[in-house]
């Protein structure tokens, strides 16, 4: 087991270490640097020789890559070239505000999925399957963006209830961004419910049909205790690399969103980023999108290992 | 005082723009406004032309999205990476350019020059103080000069005022009295102060005043962060009078969806520096909260051939791209009728310089060039991008005007992230566009003369910059405008750039929004306010 992990582990800082040398060489290749990027139209020769002196970025690209990666090791991913603030306390601020969307993303959407799944397996191919399948059909095919700018419409235009976009600066209070989270949280669980309810609504019919489960209905246990102690556990083991999957493509994914509502968090810093091809901060975030990316992936095979006694004693039937 | 040309000398007017001049309401100058559109299709209503005036309410806060330039942005106004929407609220200038193209008194209450156009003196205005309590004096204007004409701040008007100001022969006779010893005879160097890069900052503050923004401006600073949200509060002892409003919040939003959104939801009154697509417009004026105001030919089109590259090094196939399209049609397409043609010429109608040459459109002629200069059956690709939501069509409009002179045109689209680096003055064909409020003398010297930074057609002719050199020397008032107008036939008849239209900014403000006033880059923030 520990053998397992610490190979997991180390495997995981090598995908890290690979993900920040693509992402520079990514920027490398890009067209412009955050000089031409940031001057846009004014760009004149003498104007931008200024800036890249003010910017230091008239040394080879391979020795600015060694001095961001020897700070990295040590915790200091440096200075952005546009802002010149440390990237480390704008990136956590970001990160923060992210994690509030990202985490009532998920407890909205594992919850209502999971619940919606275990529904729509139980009741397979009659109504509560057929309202529940449609409806995730069609938030799978709307994109996360449509969806936005439709709640948006409804609750902050029409009926203004809610703030349309967030004025705030990243560094507002979590309290003051609280109302702002609530339309992101919506758009993004929409689209990830949908994938969610289908996994677990197929996993809940194949366990549903398995024997022992048949054998748990001839003990003469009741419906509701066979779903909850024996189908279940079963059926949500497929479901957690889904879930994993979707939670790592939250943290990386929600540029879109976030821009649509101005939410200061980690997708709208990477769209700025890029966009001013402003390396320190796409490094940072590349390194921090790759660890929790890695983590979710390790997390959900820890957690199937909990949930499946054959992999969870896996080690000694191999003998 | 030689000031700028009176009215008798200036060019005749549209009727739009004296009814809009003419304090014609919004109906007024709606009704009158057909003179541009009637030949356009007709199907969508006009958006409204001018904001909602009246009697303000005392005092308010007025909300502004703005785009974020980049977190780099600074409030010194000299660099090329000011944030725009504070400047003119900040500081003042020693002149400004009116709505009509006129250089007309801001700090400096007059001005005159020697015979030669060589040593200009301007009177500065008395009992001007700074928003930290110092008196505005002529130590600050020559300090600003100096600063604007020093390589190492690069700044973008340093281009357009180095070769002219030599910063040791800036002189401060009197505290109330600049000298200006120019290096080369220039008739025309008062208007090349209203540039937006030339605001007076206070002597010695080049170090800070990025983050400090002291002016002379009707705000002062409250706060700014870079990128971010910024605050500034009415200064009650501005020279002009208190303004309308109490303070103004600036917000930055990155998306123009977020912007349009938070100005449907209330949570802002006014977008600045953007230009609504028109499906967008026409949701936001359909809107209860908010509605469209137009900036009056706030920027104009160009499709800039590269004159360095084949086949536009050819002076007949530059012409025959010109005979090629109609004007008008690309308006109809890509403005809706919002905007005047441009005939191939720059100079904004109706301001000092104009002149109202233009060619007359000819397919025929133009196959005829084309088939003189061995290029029978052009085919030729043409750039664009989602940078500006007119690019696309203007393109596709110029398209199937020039395929009636034979010219095949394949419109190329192309990321807008990287578009001015690496198409705009790289490929021989593109689609771009200029915010107008540059004065005659600097729109030709910085776009179309040979060498310039911003020339973005790589034109070189030496007839064209000894024109535009015998024009600045020139003290005769009409002598002068004799000689700019030649010029611009030069640019029309030879140039590289096709200029299809001037066209007016949709700007969506809030319903409660009263007296919004855009012309060029001059934004009245004095009279600014909300409805009562």
């Amino acid at each position: 087991m520990i053998v397992y992990i610490s190979r997991r582990l180390l495997s995981a800082v090598v995908t890290v270490l690979l993900a920040s040398v693509i992402v520079f060489a990514a920027v490398q290749l890009l067209p412009g640097d955050v000089a031409t990027q940031v001057l846009g139209q004014d760009a004149t020769p003498d104007a931008v020789a200024a800036l890249r002196e003010q910017m230091g970025l008239n040394r080879p690209a391979v020795l600015r890559f060694l001095d961001w990666i020897t700070g990295a090791v040590r915790g200091d991913f440096g200075v952005s070239l546009v802002s010149g603030e440390p990237v480390s306390a704008t990136l956590w601020l970001h990160l923060r505000n992210t994690m509030l969307i990202a985490v009532a993303t998920i407890a909205v959407a594992v919850t209502s999925s999971i619940v919606l799944g275990v529904v729509a397996g139980l009741y397979r191919d009659r109504w509560p399957d057929t309202v529940v399948s449609t409806l995730t059909l069609i938030g799978m095919s709307v994109p996360e963006f449509v969806v936005a700018t439709l709640l948006v419409l409804a609750l902050s235009i029409t009926v203004p209830v809610l703030p349309a976009v967030v004025l705030d600066e990243a560094s507002a209070p979590v309290a003051d961004l609280l109302p702002a989270v609530v339309l992101p949280t919506i758009a993004l669980s929409v689209v990830m419910t949908a994938y969610i309810v289908r996994m677990t609504r197929t996993s809940v019919i194949d366990v549903m049909e398995s024997e022992f489960v048949t054998t748990a209905r001839l003990k003469g246990l009741g419906t509701g205790r066979v779903v909850v102690r024996h189908a279940l556990p079963s059926a949500l083991l497929p479901t957690l690399n889904v879930i994993a999957m979707n939670v790592a493509w939250l943290v990386g994914g929600v540029a879109v969103v976030e821009n649509v509502f101005n939410y200061p968090g980690v997708g709208r810093m990477l769209l700025e980023a890029v966009h001013n091809r402003d390396l320190p901060v796409l490094q940072a975030i590349a390194v921090v999108s790759a660890a929790v990316y890695v983590l979710c992936n390790l997390a959900a095979d820890l957690g199937a290992m909990a949930l499946n006694p054959r992999l969870r004693t896996g080690e000694r039937s191999a003998r | 005082m030689p000031r700028t040309p009176g009215a008798e000398g200036a060019p005749p007017r549209i009727p739009r723009r004296t009814a809009l001049l003419g304090g014609a309401g919004v109906l007024g100058a709606a009704v009158l406004l057909p003179g541009c559109a009637a030949s356009g299709p007709q199907a969508a209503p006009a958006l409204p032309e001018a904001a909602a005036t009246g009697a303000t309410a005392d005092g308010g806060v007025l909300r502004m999205a703005r785009p974020p330039a980049s977190q780099a942005e600074t409030l010194d106004p000299a660099s090329s990476l000011s944030a725009y929407e504070y400047l003119g609220a900040l500081y003042s200038r020693l002149v400004r350019m009116d709505a009509e193209g006129q250089t007309v008194p801001d700090l400096a209450t007059g001005w005159e020059s020697d015979d030669a156009g060589l040593v200009w003196t301007f009177r500065l205005r008395d009992g001007v103080r700074f928003h930290d309590g110092r008196g505005f004096t002529s130590a600050d204007a020559a300090y600003t000069l100096r600063r604007i004409v020093d390589p190492d701040l690069a700044s973008p008007q340093g281009t357009v005022l180095g070769p002219l100001v030599d910063p040791g022969r800036v002189h401060t006779p009197e505290p109330g009295v600049l000298v200006v010893e120019l290096t080369t005879p220039n008739f025309e160097f008062p208007a090349l102060l209203t540039n937006y890069h030339c605001y007076v900052v206070p002597d010695g503050d080049g170090d800070t005043i990025g983050a400090t923004g002291i002016g002379t401006g009707p705000f002062r600073l409250d706060s700014f962060s870079p990128g971010g949200r910024g605050r500034i509060v009415a200064h009650d002892d501005h020279w002009e009078g208190r303004p309308a409003l109490d303070a103004i919040e600036m917000f930055s939003m990155t998306d123009i969806q977020a912007r349009t959104n938070a100005l449907l939801a209330g949570q802002v009154d006014l977008i600045s520096q953007t230009n609504l697509d028109f499906a967008t417009a026409r949701v936001v004026e359909a809107s209860e909260r908010a509605t469209i105001a137009r900036s009056v030919n706030a920027q104009w089109y160009v499709l800039p051939m590269l004159t360095t590259a084949e086949p536009f090094t050819d002076a007949r196939v530059r012409r025959a791209m010109k005979l090629a399209y109609d004007p008008q049609h690309v308006i109809d397409v890509a403005l809706q009728g919002t905007g005047v043609p441009g005939n191939d010429n720059p100079v904004p109608p109706d301001t000092p310089y104009w002149t109202d040459y233009a060619l007359e459109r000819d397919p025929d002629r133009a196959r005829a060039l084309l088939a003189e200069a061995g290029h029978e059956g052009l085919s030729l690709e043409l750039y664009t991008s989602a940078y500006d939501p007119v690019f696309t069509p203007m393109a596709l409009a110029y398209r199937d005007s020039a395929a009636e002179a034979g010219i095949d045109i394949t419109v190329r689209n192309t990321s807008a992230d990287s578009y001015y680096t690496q198409i705009w003055m790289q490929k021989p064909l593109m689609a771009t566009y200029w915010y107008t409020g540059r004065p005659a003398d600097q729109l030709l010297n910085q776009v179309f003369r040979s060498g310039s930074s911003y020339n973005e057609t790589a034109w070189s002719d030496g007839a064209f910059d000894d024109l535009l050199d015998a024009a600045r020397a020139t003290a005769d008032e009409d002598r002068r405008r004799t000689l700019y107008q030649d010029a611009q036939r030069m640019v029309v008849d030879e140039g590289g750039a096709m200029t299809p239209m001037f066209a007016d900014r949709l700007v969506g403000l809030s319903r409660d929004v009263l007296n919004y006033h855009e012309s060029g880059f001059e934004f009245d923030y004095l009279n600014i306010g909300l409805r009562p």
